[in-house]
């Protein structure tokens, strides 16, 4: 924790520092904001409702997927990939602290970081430009945290687990582009997931993706009703197990393989 | 006619200070300071074709400031500088055709490819004629001791061997005078000793002119003549290294050991000499040039008193160097 | 400029070579790269199934405009990779680009010939489909003039794009960071120029239209192609300028990377 706290303070810090490069950031997700929310509008044309999703929380959605945009890394990350080539693990796995344990607490120190400085004035602005909607009762906002910290630590453990092919491939980065390609498309990030067929939907809701955006969304939005939503935050839980289990096992099988043939 | 002069050099740079700490960046938020940094702040120098000259200084002196003009890289704030008859940033293309540059941190070879196709590859961009190339490769593989790794790609090499390469890529073409930024950093000795040898055999055969900034200062006693110290910004010496050492070498000692007899019985102190250590028979008498010669010490001591035997200790270079650093020994510029 | 061509060719050859070395790994990202761009579209295609198409513009109508965008864009980043802003900032960084400079010929040259992603054919041939697909479904009255003029308007598109990764890359000796803002205009330029801009806030299409010459490049040419009226009154030789809006762009470019070059050499990093 105290560990987590400091990282978080030096990103903090960072972001300060940099911050021609963070006003810049943010102006870039507004934009694209801005040119999701037109296409919304124009696919909508003279509709108000689609799959129970009015208008209003279409370009909702265009702002909240842009602001949870770099907390979540949707664009994918390729840190721990570069440790493992370079060799610098050698060292990380020498240190008092499970190795899976130092990185998650350094992307989230990161990732608060970049709700607080990102996210939040990104949702602000986009309230100045369109009429947004918020949820409306505690309970919602109660689940919506939890909706939020379950996909940050699903879409960390996917990313760490495409990170550690780098055990294996020498070129792990082509893996890297594919699997965070996939993310982006399956998760609901471009676009509802409601919108999309049902065979669409059965297919995505077989991979963690949609996990990552579309049931922060859908909270988001309140259109779970309460047995929906248990059982969304439940499969949130259940990938987020899953993937750990995973992640476990494939660094264990990584390490070992790093001892053995000496990388 | 000198090959490079140098003439009131001055390179000035603006920094953004960034504030520490966490108030400091809440801080900064509000204004901004900058700085004015004299990186090199009125330099003059000449050097002569043919010449094998150490540029030396501490990190952040300005050795690589100056040789980023020197090539071209940069442009001064004022001053002149002429190198092999052009203005480097100006006539760019024409004067580094004529010139070889290496920069020890980074390598000028194509990461993925073998280092003979990267060779190969500076043969078409320099237009070497294909015997010169061909000679100049066979000559440079032998002395570099390049063939082992010729097939190999350069992200599988040694920092040693990168160098080697890299050297060897800077010569290829001929070139009038080779600039070198710390060739030998990181190296192990074996591998030091080999670039030194070569960087002498093709100045002293070849009559390249070199200029070469380094922090190991046996790079500096195995090479150079000539030395060149900057800090801050500013020379704070430049002529033979014999005569750094004679004005700011500090003392030197004299070790005697004298007969077993004679030990015991004298104070055996001598004037302008005084002694540092005491041991038995053996006795280390520390002198400076300016009260006593080492030979003048010696006649006088064995006039007195039987010698067994006795060696003169030369001060170490490096705390010749420290010294002038910190003490800051020549405070204006030496011309 | 023989000689420089000369080298131009051996450096774009070295870089083939060195990418097939690895196998493996190029055919991945091939596939990565051209996977990406085709699931995306079919995400486009599930949407405007569900929607009836976009802003009176059907599935097909759209998927000509993004197939032509993405051919163009493909191959742009195959030639211009050199100059890719994060990539290219780092090279400043670490001082690979003052290696550059310590060569007897055009820095500029070298840069273009420094990386040559071949990996991007995946996204090409995938643009390809796309536009196979619009041109097959669409069944459209070409006229020779058309069909000369399609093969010119993709090729203008890559001027305009490689003009915004050059301007991209020379924003980049200024900044410590690469910053984020020059995505805006490549990724953020060609995103948007997939759909019909009559569809964007009046402001967004000025911007390209007037400071960027994007509507000329995409939509213009579009609507003559597929014979669609102009809801947006642009005067009837705009679907021709694509030529001029192309060069334009990139010899704005060329003129402020020189003067960034000019600026580098002023300053250092």
């Amino acid at each position: 924790m105290r560990l987590f706290f400091e990282l978080f303070k030096r990103a903090f810090q960072r972001a300060l520092t940099y911050r021609a490069a963070s006003i810049a950031g943010l102006m870039t997700n507004f934009f694209f904001g801005l040119l999701r929310a037109a296409v919304i509008m124009a696919l909508y044309g003279s509709r108000t409702d689609v799959s129970g999703i009015s208008i209003q929380d279409a370009i909702t959605f265009t702002g909240i997927t842009q602001a949870i945009l770099s907390f979540l890394n949707i664009f994918g990350s390729y840190d721990v990939m570069n440790s493992v080539s370079s060799g610098e693990i050698a060292t990380d796995l020498l240190k008092p602290y499970s190795y899976f344990a130092f990185w998650m607490a350094r992307d989230f120190g990161n990732a608060i970081n970049q709700l607080l400085l990102r996210g939040l004035p990104l949702i602000l602005t986009y309230a100045v430009f369109f009429h947004i909607t918020l949820p409306n009762t505690l309970a919602q906002w109660l689940a919506l945290a939890v909706a939020l910290m379950l996909a940050w630590a699903v879409s960390f453990s996917w990313r760490f687990l495409v990170n550690l092919s780098a055990f294996w491939s020498p070129e792990a980065r082509g893996i890297g582009r594919l699997a965070f390609g996939l993310t982006m498309f399956l998760s609901g990030f471009m676009m509802p997931l409601r919108f999309f067929p049902d065979w669409f939907v059965a297919l995505c809701n077989l991979t963690p993706f949609p996990s990552i955006i579309n049931t922060v969304i859908e909270v988001y939005l309140g259109v779970l009703g309460g047995p929906e939503l248990i059982r969304a935050l439940l499969s949130q839980a259940f990938w987020l197990v899953l993937l750990f289990v995973i992640c476990q096992l494939v660094m264990r099988a990584g390490v070992r393989k790093l001892v053995i043939q000496g990388g | 006619m000198s090959i490079i002069s140098v003439t009131d050099l001055h390179k000035h740079f603006k920094v953004n200070k960034h504030r520490s700490g966490l108030a400091g960046a809440v801080r900064g938020l509000f204004s901004t300071e900058s700085t004015l940094v004299r990186a090199v702040d009125g330099i003059s120098f000449s050097v002569e074709p043919g010449e094998l000259v150490g540029y030396l200084g501490p990190n952040g002196a300005g050795k690589s400031t100056t040789l980023k003009m020197l090539t071209g890289l940069l442009v001064p704030t004022s001053g002149q500088l002429l190198s092999n008859g052009h203005v480097p940033w100006r006539e760019r293309k024409t004067y580094v055709a004529r010139i070889g540059a290496v920069f020890g941190q980074r390598t000028t070879l194509w990461w993925d490819l073998p280092v003979i196709e990267s060779l190969e590859l500076l043969q078409y961009v320099y237009k070497v004629p294909r015997e010169r190339f061909r000679h100049n490769l066979a000559e440079f593989r032998e002395l570099l001791e390049l063939g082992p790794f010729l097939n190999t790609p350069v992200r599988s090499l040694s920092l040693g061997q990168r160098m080697r390469a890299d050297i060897c890529a800077a010569l290829l073409h001929e070139p009038d005078l080779l600039f070198l930024d710390e060739p030998t950093i990181g190296l192990d000795v074996v591998a030091k000793e080999r670039i030194r040898q070569f960087i002498r055999h093709i100045n002293r055969e070849r009559g390249v002119t070199v200029l070469l900034t380094t922090h190991d200062l046996s790079d500096v006693e195995k090479l150079c003549e000539r030395v060149m110290i900057i800090d801050h910004g500013r020379l704070l010496y430049d002529g033979q290294l014999a005569a750094l050492r004679d004005r700011f070498g500090g003392k030197r000692e004299l070790v005697v050991d004298f007969a077993e007899d004679e030990g015991a019985a004298a104070d055996l102190s001598v004037d302008g000499a005084t002694i540092i250590e005491r041991d038995g028979p053996r006795v280390v008498y520390s002198f400076g040039r300016e009260t006593i010669s080492a030979s003048g010490l010696i006649s006088l001591l064995s006039a007195r008193y039987r010698i067994r035997d006795l060696s003169v200790r030369e001060p170490d270079i490096e705390d010749t160097i420290r010294r002038i650093y910190e003490e800051r020994l020549l405070e204006k510029p030496s011309n | 400029m023989r000689h420089t061509l000369d080298i131009y060719r051996r450096l774009i050859l070295v870089q083939i070579r060195s990418q097939l070395q690895y196998r493996v790994s190029f055919l991945l990202d091939t596939l990565a790269t051209g996977f990406q761009v085709f699931i995306s579209f079919i995400t486009l295609a599930l949407i405007l199934q569900r929607f009836d198409g976009i802003g009176g513009w059907t599935l097909s109508e759209v998927a000509f405009l993004y197939g032509m965008v993405e051919v163009a864009f493909g191959t742009m980043d195959m030639l211009f990779s050199g100059f890719d802003p994060a990539n290219f900032g780092r090279q400043v960084r670490q001082g690979a680009f003052d290696q550059l400079l310590l060569r007897p010929i055009s820095a500029t040259l070298q840069v273009f010939g420094s990386q040559f992603i071949i990996r991007r054919v995946g996204r090409i041939a995938q643009g390809l489909a796309v536009l196979t697909f619009a041109i097959v479904s669409l069944n459209l009255n070409w006229t020779p003039a058309k069909l000369v003029y399609l093969p010119i308007v993709i090729a203008s598109l890559v001027c305009f794009f490689g003009g915004l990764f050059m301007i991209g890359a020379t924003i980049t000796f200024w900044t410590v960071d690469s910053i984020e803002v020059i995505n805006i205009f490549t990724y953020g330029g060609s995103e948007m120029m997939s759909y019909p801009m009559h569809i964007y806030p009046d402001w967004v299409r000025r911007f390209f239209t007037y400071i960027l010459p994007a509507i000329f490049l995409n939509y213009a040419p579009a609507l003559y192609f597929l014979g669609k009226p102009d809801p947006l009154g642009l005067p009837p030789f705009a679907a021709f300028l694509a030529p001029v809006a192309g060069i334009a762009t990139l010899l704005a470019a060329l003129a402020f990377w020189q003067y960034g070059m000019r600026h580098y050499q002023s300053t250092g990093t």
